[in-house]
């Protein structure tokens, strides 16, 4: 992934994300981390089209972000809360996307969404809706809908955060298991053994600034004090 | 509370208030008699009728009208949102029957000339409800569209729905969920409320029944037989309010 960040300013009350620049290359799974408050996932949101900053440039392969709905059309996005809509059966909750947005057929449809649900081992509920199934299989067909259409670059922001730790180890497993699935992955997360088990590159937010960043070994060598605190705390 | 504790339950409910109904009608010194009415028999129907059409027209009126408050309170202009909130801060102390002379004798006569025969009356005193009830009707859009997370609308922006297929396939199917019930309510409240019309002489089941009272001088047996009026037209109204919350629940 070819990921280029120019004067990047963001504010909505206060301000988030002040003047960052950042560029990097080849990595193919990165890993935003940082306490609560830092900006990580406003980064996440915007590095994935979903929000206009206030100011600022995201270039992401060669590919103007901001504004850009082609670019939306090629990114896949998991929420914190699943957030499918709670309506809708796991399956219909992709093959309406499928059908209404990417112009597929029924049959068409229905078949990227029993084998993404069954990728994500969802085979027997795909027709439940959210409410009547456990937060890890919401989350995973939360997984198997941003999976359905065929995006390049897939982004989690904190997809476990409201999961207890079995459930937690359930989603991200199936995470993993897309590790040779080609895509590319942008994703906020607390937990650091998914981190060193699934990034290749980290990058650590504080106070809406990248603070630090590096290969996956940094989270055993932090540098700045902050770093160091952040780790303590999280291990 | 499964099945058959609901159904004990309500049903000792109901005993409960039969015999305070009972005790009440036994300790009455007074004949109870409904034989004064037997003349207005043939008119309690379409008068119901009348109470039901205006009811049904207002329920429809003050839906449009609140969901254009609704639009406007989330309108980028803050003149919009202001005007809403002055207006619903003037309702909300304003007596309905009170909302209905004013707009009868003083507003509807400044925009429309000619609204002081009887029928231009009548239309002024349900533009009258319809205006009251605008506000509750806007709390209920926005309750209900307050459902749909903002992370709900970005997906459907990631994703690429437009405005239409946000609407038909994903947001109206949620907000109708959440919609029948207060909907239902308020609708009850608006049935209430039409008696209020009676002042403006519209022909509904208060003014046939009040008029009456008014002749044959029976006037706690009218005001039992109206109370049965609108609870036949309410109860089962509020049981499909149930029903329906209970059968589109997410």
């Amino acid at each position: 992934m070819r990921l280029i960040i120019e004067h990047l300013k963001h504010e909505y009350d206060v301000q988030v994300l002040n003047n960052l620049n950042f560029s990097l290359d080849k990595y193919k799974s990165i890993a935003i981390i940082g306490v609560s408050g830092s900006g990580k996932s406003t980064l996440i949101r915007l590095l994935s089209g979903m929000e206009k900053p206030t100011s600022g440039n995201i270039t992401i392969n060669g590919v103007e972000v901001i504004g850009n709905e082609d670019y939306k059309k090629k990114v896949g996005f998991v929420f914190q809360n699943h957030n499918l809509f709670p309506h809708l059966t796991l399956k219909k909750n992709i093959t309406l996307v499928l059908e209404k947005t990417r112009g597929k057929t029924k049959e068409e449809a229905e078949s990227i969404a029993m084998s993404r649900l069954e990728q994500m081992h969802l085979a027997d509920q795909v027709n439940k809706i959210p409410k009547n199934v456990s937060g890890g299989q919401a989350q995973r067909a939360s997984i198997a809908r941003a999976l359905s259409v065929d995006p390049e670059i897939i982004f989690l922001d904190e997809p476990t955060a409201s999961l207890d730790p079995i459930l937690t180890n359930e989603v991200l497993t199936a995470v993993e298991e897309l590790r040779d699935s080609g895509k590319e992955f942008i994703f906020v997360t607390h937990v650091m053994s998914f981190v060193k088990d699934f990034a290749d590159y980290v990058i650590y937010m504080h106070e809406g600034q990248i603070h630090e960043h590096g290969l996956p070994e940094m989270l055993d060598k932090p540098k700045t004090e902050e770093f160091k605190k952040f780790m303590s705390q999280v291990r | 509370m499964n099945k058959q504790e609901k159904v004990i339950n309500y049903s000792l409910a109901l005993l409960t208030f039969f015999a305070l109904i009972l005790f009440v009608v036994l300790r009455q010194t007074q004949n109870f008699t409904l034989e004064p009415f037997e003349n207005i028999l043939p008119k309690i129907l379409p008068s119901l009728g009348r109470t039901l059409f205006v009811s049904i027209l207002s329920l429809f009126g003050s839906m449009i009208i609140g969901f254009i408050f609704y639009l406007m309170s989330k309108s980028k202009v803050k003149y919009f949102r202001a005007l809403v909130d002055v207006f619903t801060e003037i309702i909300y102390g304003t007596p309905l029957l009170v909302m209905i002379i004013v707009m009868a004798f003083v507003i509807g006569p400044a925009f429309m000339s000619g609204s002081n025969s009887q029928a231009g009356l009548h239309r002024l005193g349900i533009i009258g409800i319809i205006i009251y009830m605008s506000p509750y009707m806007h709390n209920v859009f926005k309750a209900a569209f307050s459902s749909i997370s903002e992370e709900q609308y970005m997906a459907m922006d990631l994703f690429g729905f437009t405005s239409y297929q946000k609407y038909r396939y994903i947001i109206v199917p949620q907000v109708i969920r959440i919609l029948m019930p207060p909907l239902m309510n308020n609708f009850s409240l608006i049935i209430k409320g039409s008696a209020l019309l009676h002042v403006l002489s519209y022909p509904e089941i208060y003014q046939l029944i009040y008029s009456e009272t008014l002749r044959n001088f029976f006037f706690i047996e009218g005001f039992i037989l109206l109370w049965a009026m609108y609870l036949i037209i309410t109860i089962p109204l509020s049981a499909l309010a149930k029903f329906a919350g209970m059968m589109l629940e997410i």
